[in-house]
């Protein structure tokens, strides 16, 4: 071999190495981690699309079906990743939900649909402010204070209506936030849009939005830099708990009733389907897209598994262990990223 | 330089990689093993929870008074010529109609059967007696049972010092008992959360010497008598056969039904849920149960129901356990799917399924209970412990079939209230 050609060989291996060199950095700018609940998604709806394949998983009304059950658990999401963005965590949204729901049921029988909604959001919007303030002023961990505002909150709702479930009535209520449809979209799932755009928009392209990812990043720094983070904090928390108040009508409409138990249980799914979405648990780093995308995960999961005719304590089990892969998958990229 | 960091680039990529290809791998692992789990799904669909006690199907009893017995946790199938059609020469032995028993055995005596003489009423009065209502959660039914006992007690001069509800935390129960006991009460009325549980959490009050009368349920190894002096529950078979009952005139005897039950070893529960499965399989040969679901968590119905529909688009009626949560997310379903036509049937009495039911809407009856009546023998029992008045061990409350045409009178029956007035208002309209 010619002198020539060895160089040409070896300037051929340096190439080859760069090339590959290049396209390392850009996996890593890639971030795999925003991608993981994307995989997730893929994976278990491709599971379940094999599995069920007779069982009606595919049908349009059972797609559907999970649309309008992921509806609220996304909402919650959006605004819980906006909590944890800013290093806070809201545990009041479940029975903040709930509240919301009565309070809108009662407003609309005694003063109709508008003031219904508005004083439903004002309600959930309130108890975030409260939730900001006492921790931020009292300096108490929003741990703390949105556990005991859970409680409080679920007490005030269970008093609302004496338990009992409050019917909702109102046709225009059930169809704009339940029921209704543009063409063959339900309505659930344009509000699920609608509220991911508006949260993905303001968090990567509002000042605000980004000031809450580095008060979450660092709150030293971002004081340092003159942002105001106590401002910013109660305002995240706001936002979350506004999120989950229209969340609470969102089941008030679905199922035509406000009860004081409404979407309680959600806490934990919504917690599940952010961080499967690629948000840090401590603040700094949230992915609004992401959290819809793992909430609509958290809802096919139980539509196929029940569809799987699994009893109930294989469901548990099955949910848990999947949730914990795709969690410690999210976290582990984030990690290396 | 660059060759190197090229080359430690690369060994990072393929080991990070190599990581989450070993997740994705469990992550598939995990997916297959469900495959195999589920490799049997429409017959798991058909088995029940281990851990529930199930309805006995027993020979029918000459009297409409059934007995009793909460323990026995096994299911008797019923022998499939009890549902066959007669049409053979003989006629066809009547259906095995299950019955409430209770947890050691005992025969059971109608509530009716509890009263005080004057005298007795007097002596109770002149007692300055006390009392606490230990409840395992709060809703309309605990309401209902709490508001019959209270005025029992009011009329018997018995003052109620304390009213607890432990959310069916047995811990919290058991820290409720400690904390009444400070208040030194004769009378304690509640529901033990679990028979085990509830033994060492009633202890202190056995001890103490109140007088201990249960809902439902007794703690393990307390004897009659001795350490308790009754237990008051529903006719829990009868009220899962009148749930049986009224889905099926309203299928006209006949059709494919789904069945949710409660997914939890909850004695009240699991003696409706079995016994309104025993009775359409025993008692109404063409309505067939073709699918079933356990339900743990009560905002779980809903995509239960959708799940049901999907796989059984020719549904006729669904059964679920209990109204508020459960029959919510079950009728939200229904309108959902746009299915109309489906009928369903549920227990206890609450606003929104009354309001579908008066409605026309897809709740064609109820199976409610006296929880009055439960509350108001509760408090007689007590007065029985404090004056040493040996009472029955085992005492229930009929049950009640409620539909649009008696609703009013089954509020009244059951909960000692009128209707919402929503339900009212729909009613006259």
């Amino acid at each position: 071999m010619s002198k020539a050609s060895r160089a040409l060989g070896t300037a051929n291996a340096v190439s080859a190495r760069l090339a590959m060199a290049r396209l390392v950095i850009r996996l890593q700018h890639l971030e795999l981690h925003k991608f993981v609940v994307y995989f997730a998604a893929i994976l278990v709806f491709v599971f379940f699309a094999i599995v069920l394949r007779d069982d009606g998983f595919l049908t349009f009304q059972n797609l559907l079906t999970i649309g309008r059950q992921s509806a609220p658990i996304a909402v919650m999401a959006v605004g819980m990743a906006f909590a944890l963005a800013s290093a806070e965590i809201d545990l009041s949204i479940g029975s903040v939900a709930a509240l919301t729901s009565l309070v809108a049921a009662q407003f609309l029988g005694s003063n109709g649909f508008f003031i219904g909604v508005v004083v439903a959001l004002l309600v959930g919007a309130g108890v975030g402010f409260v939730n900001g303030v006492i921790a931020v002023k009292v300096r108490i961990p929003s741990f703390l204070v949105t556990l005991g505002m859970m409680t409080i909150v679920s007490g005030v709702a269970r008093n609302l209506n004496d338990l009992q479930s409050l019917p909702i009535r109102n046709d225009m209520f059930t169809t704009v936030f339940g029921s209704g449809s543009v063409g063959p979209v339900s309505s659930l799932l344009i509000w699920t849009a609608v509220i991911g755009l508006l949260g993905h928009f303001t968090l990567h392209h509002l000042r605000w939005g980004r000031h809450v990812l580095s008060v979450g990043a660092d709150r030293n720094a971002a004081n340092a830099l003159g942002i105001s983070t106590d401002r910013i904090r109660i305002t995240a928390l706001m936002v979350s708990a506004s999120a989950a108040a229209f969340a609470g009508i969102l089941l008030a409409g679905r199922l035509a009733i406000g009860r004081h138990d409404l979407g309680e249980s959600l806490l934990l799914t919504v917690i599940a389907a952010v961080v499967i979405g690629g948000t840090n648990l401590f603040g700094g780093r949230a992915s609004v897209v992401g959290a819809v995308v793992g909430s609509v995960v958290m809802a096919m999961l139980d539509n196929g598994l029940i569809l799987m005719g699994l009893r109930v304590s294989e469901q548990l089990i099955a949910r848990g262990a999947i949730i914990i892969l795709a969690v410690a998958l999210s976290m582990r990229e984030q990690k290396e990223s | 330089m660059k060759n190197i960091q090229t080359k430690t680039a690369i060994q990072m990529t393929a080991k990070r990689r190599h990581r989450t290809s070993w997740l994705l791998v469990a992550l598939l692992a995990v997916l297959g093993l469900l495959a195999a789990a589920c490799g049997s799904d429409s017959s798991s669909t058909t088995t029940t929870t281990t851990a529930a006690p199930t309805t006995t199907a027993a020979a029918p009893t000459p009297t409409e008074a059934p007995t009793t017995t909460a323990a026995a946790p096994t299911t008797t199938a019923a022998p499939a010529t009890t549902a066959a059609p007669a049409t053979t020469a003989a006629p066809a032995p009547p259906p095995m109609r299950p019955i409430t028993q209770g947890p050691g055995g005992e025969e059971a005596v109608a509530a009716s059967e509890i009263s005080l003489s004057t005298a007795e009423i007097s002596e109770v009065q002149a007692g300055n007696y006390t009392a606490a209502l230990l409840w395992h959660t709060s809703g309309a039914f605990t309401e209902a049972v709490s508001k019959g006992a209270r005025d029992a007690f009011a009329e018997l001069g018995i003052e109620v010092v304390a009213e607890t509800d432990a959310a069916f935390d047995a811990a919290q129960q058991a820290n409720d008992v400690a904390t009444v006991l400070a208040q030194n009460p004769d009378i304690i009325i509640s529901l033990a959360i679990g028979p085990d549980a509830g033994a060492a959490a009633f202890r202190p009050a056995v001890e103490a010497g109140v007088s201990l009368v249960f809902l439902s349920n007794v703690p393990a190894g307390y004897v009659h008598g001795q350490d308790y002096v009754g237990i008051v529950t529903d006719d829990l078979a009868a009220m899962g056969i009148t749930a049986a009952d009224l889905l099926a005139d309203a299928l006209g005897g006949t059709g494919e039904v789904g069945y949710i039950f409660h997914d939890a070893a909850y004695y009240v529960t699991n003696q409706r849920d079995q016994a309104f499965k025993a009775w359409i399989e025993n008692n109404y040969p063409d309505i067939s149960i073709v699918a079933e679901q356990g339900l743990a968590d009560p905002s779980a119905a809903e995509e239960i129901a959708a799940a049901m529909l999907v796989r059984n688009p020719n549904l006729d009626g669904i059964y679920t356990p209990w109204a508020a949560g459960p029959a919510d997310g079950v009728l939200a379903a229904l309108r959902a799917a746009g299915a109309s036509d489906v009928a369903v049937v549920t227990m206890d009495l609450d606003t929104n399924v009354s309001l579908d039911m008066v409605e026309g809407g897809n709740m064609v009856g109820i199976a409610a209970d006296e929880a009055y009546n439960l509350g108001r023998t509760m408090a007689l029992e007590g007065a029985y412990g404090v004056l040493g008045k040996a009472a029955p061990p085992f005492v229930i409350v009929p049950a009640i079939g409620v539909t649009a045409d008696n609703i009013v009178e089954g509020y009244r029956n059951s909960l000692s209230a009128e209707p919402p007035q929503i339900v009212l208002d729909a009613l006259n309209s």
